[in-house]
């Protein structure tokens, strides 16, 4: 992709400049709407998003968080009653509504976003994540892709601003900053600061993505519909020691567990629920001990098809962001983006010895 | 971002039940009476489960054994098998529970109607048919023959004895039961339950059959009605699976694509044939 496109795709919005100095007021005055979540260093590698207290420490060139954004939406573990044992009350929490701002997000982890309120819309529209979804504005980021980002072969562009009221875009000495929605105008319009963009900071550069899926983001769910029974799954399975760490890190993953915890005083608990994954073991065995994925191959295979074809036959869209956590994180060094190409590699072969 | 405007629900809270009665009906089986608050009606079809709950002791789905007829009371036929089910057996008349529901699809009674009845049943897979055989049972003259096979382990674990003496007192029922490892009374048939179906004389193009048992018995069960050229399309199953939400979001109830806390339990057989980690 060239960098004119790139310019096209942004060039319709309006846009000031920020240095460094005016990005870092924006934010503080972005702290007097409501929590501002946005990335922070934790480790030499490691970011993780936070409440920002001090502007100074948001980082905006980072890879990507360890914990993806759905951990807003829906906590590791959040607590759906609380009741009392004795008298057999209940109470639901309150879930907040103040305000929140995202700043600093990627592309991929917007869109993860639209994919998890299309999961928990659909059907039963849920209440605890939906109160959670109120009141929330995005801020954009770009950012540059490492070996593990592949969104742009799940048709994610790194510049994708959908979802977002304004977007950043690294400048020489700080950002251009994009108007993508009226929201965001009223927020630069209050803020008054930034100035005008001249052709020196204008250098809009597209990044290029290192992993790649062989196929057309359009054919990826058409590969899934004939290597249900691929030996791709056994090869998975020889690597994978299912310690669930790909769907917990997942930025769609959002399968729970429900269990009760009981107080000390043994009279009040409360019923809580804890990210759960399919590729654990227990994930589908009933109570008489009947496991109906008892291996690692239909445990993977379950996973990669319901990013890319059950829901997807439904929403029209790929699950996977390609955020590439699943593989940067995975213990045994398993890429999606490999599997995905063995299949394209196992369903080309069967496509030729049709042919033939 | 735009608004997201939807009617959210709150999908966990649990409706505060009492058990209105309790009956042992094996060692290990009991039958619960619920009565939802303020005469509140469950209305459930056949085939439906709810999601019961304990406080302090979780959650877990119970599939429903009585018809709809029975309302506004209904049963539950709890096995004494985990942390909430022994908590369960130990709570009497009068004691509290959670019940979300009911969830799921059910049987579709009305394409049943007119037809000649089979049921399957294989141990505790009796208690969810029940409240399609009560329901069927209490309209009578809207369906034809009925047919009752049931398979269990041992004579001890014959569930809901009182009314399988109606049942085999009743001339419009056709009661069959096999027992795996008999004990000494025991005088009637003894083997799995797929040996009660050879000798079956059916008018195959217009039965239904419905199938619901431990997982192990389906395969063995589709054979056998296979052999009596039973056509898919009249063959129902009921598929167990691990259910923690009901409500189609926490997934581990998901065979392939297909969500059976909603669109099961109850599943036609062609669909099942199409699923890969059905049975
Ligand atoms: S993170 Fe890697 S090893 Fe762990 S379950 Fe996922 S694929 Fe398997
Ligand atoms: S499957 Fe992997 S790359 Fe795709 S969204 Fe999930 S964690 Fe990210
Ligand atoms: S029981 Fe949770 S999705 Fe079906």
């Amino acid at each position: 992709m060239s960098s004119t496109d790139v310019k096209s795709r942004l060039e319709s919005f309006n846009c000031y400049y920020f240095d460094k100095d005016v990005t870092q007021k924006f934010i503080s005055f972005l702290m007097k709407k409501g929590d501002v979540i946005a990335p922070h260093k934790t480790g030499e590698l490691s970011y993780k998003y936070e409440i920002v207290s001090d502007a100074t420490e948001v980082v905006l060139n980072y890879s990507r968080t360890i914990l993806p954004l759905k951990k807003a939406f829906m906590p590791p573990r959040e607590t759906l009653i609380n009741f009392n044992i004795k008298n057999n009350q209940y109470t639901k929490p309150q879930i907040s509504t103040e305000p929140k701002i995202f700043f600093g997000i990627h592309s991929y982890e917007m869109q993860s976003i639209k994919r998890l309120d299309y999961s928990f819309i659909t059907g039963l529209p849920e209440s605890n994540y939906l109160t959670r979804r109120e009141n929330c504005k995005f801020i954009g980021v770009a950012y540059k892709p490492d070996e593990w980002h592949f969104a742009g072969s799940v048709g994610i562009d790194i510049n994708e601003t959908d979802g977002f009221c304004l977007y950043f875009y690294p400048a020489k000495n700080g950002y251009i900053v994009f108007e993508i929605t009226d929201e965001g105008k009223n927020l630069l319009d209050e803020f008054g600061e930034g100035s005008e963009v001249t052709d020196e900071y204008l250098k809009l550069n597209e990044d290029k993505f290192q992993a790649k899926i062989k196929f057309h983001h359009n054919r990826i769910p058409e590969i899934f519909t004939h290597v249900y029974n691929s030996k791709v799954w056994e090869d998975v399975a020889q690597k994978c020691v299912g310690c669930g760490t790909c769907n917990l890190l997942c930025s769609t993953c959002y399968c729970y567990d429900v269990h009760d915890e009981i107080e000390l005083d043994v009279e009040n608990g409360q019923r809580d629920r804890f990210w759960d994954g399919c590729m654990l073991n227990k994930f589908a065995e009933v109570a008489g001990g009947e496991n109906f994925r008892d291996n690692l191959g239909s445990r993977n295979r379950h996973r990669l098809y319901r990013k890319f074809k059950y829901i997807t036959n439904q929403s029209d869209k790929l699950h996977c962001v390609g955020c590439g956590r699943c593989s940067r994180y995975c213990p045994a060094n398993i890429s999606l983006v490999e599997i995905v190409n063995d299949l394209i590699d196992d369903y080309t072969k069967q496509q030729q010895k049709e042919i033939l | 971002m735009e608004n997201l405007i939807f009617e959210k629900k709150d999908l966990y809270n649990p409706i505060i039940s009492t058990i209105t009665n309790v009956e042992q009906l094996t060692d290990t089986e009991k039958r619960f009476e619920i009565a939802l608050p303020e005469n509140q009606i469950l209305n459930h079809k056949p085939g439906q489960f709810v999601q019961v709950s304990i406080f302090g002791f979780g959650e877990a789905p119970i599939s429903i054994s009585s018809s709809p007829t029975k309302s506004p009371l209904f049963d539950l036929t709890v096995r004494n098998a985990g942390r909430l089910t022994d908590k369960m057996h130990r709570l009497t008349v009068g004691s509290q529970l959670g019940v979300r529901g009911p969830f799921g699809n059910g049987f579709e009674v009305n394409n049943f109607k007119g037809k000649d009845i089979l049921f399957v049943c294989g141990g505790i897979g009796l208690a969810p048919t029940k409240s399609l055989i009560d329901y069927v049972l209490a309209n009578r003259n809207d369906f034809g023959r009925v047919v009752i096979l049931y398979g269990t382990k041992s004579p001890s674990e014959i569930l809901f004895s009182d009314e399988i003496e109606k049942w085999k007192k009743d001339k419009s029922v056709e009661l069959e039961i096999s027992i795996d490892r008999p004990d000494e009374n025991w005088k009637g048939k003894v083997g799995v339950i797929t040996t009660l179906i050879p000798p079956l004389k059916l008018d195959v193009a217009n039965t239904i059959a419905t199938i619901v048992g431990p997982p192990v018995m389906y395969k063995f069960v589709l054979m056998a009605l296979k052999g009596k050229r039973v056509p898919d399309e009249n063959i129902y199953l009921s598929l167990e699976r691990r259910m923690k939400c009901g409500v189609g979001k926490c997934g581990h109830c998901q065979i392939n694509d297909t969500y059976v806390c909603q669109d099961g339990p109850v599943f036609h057989y062609p669909r099942v044939k199409e699923l890969k980690e059905a049975v």
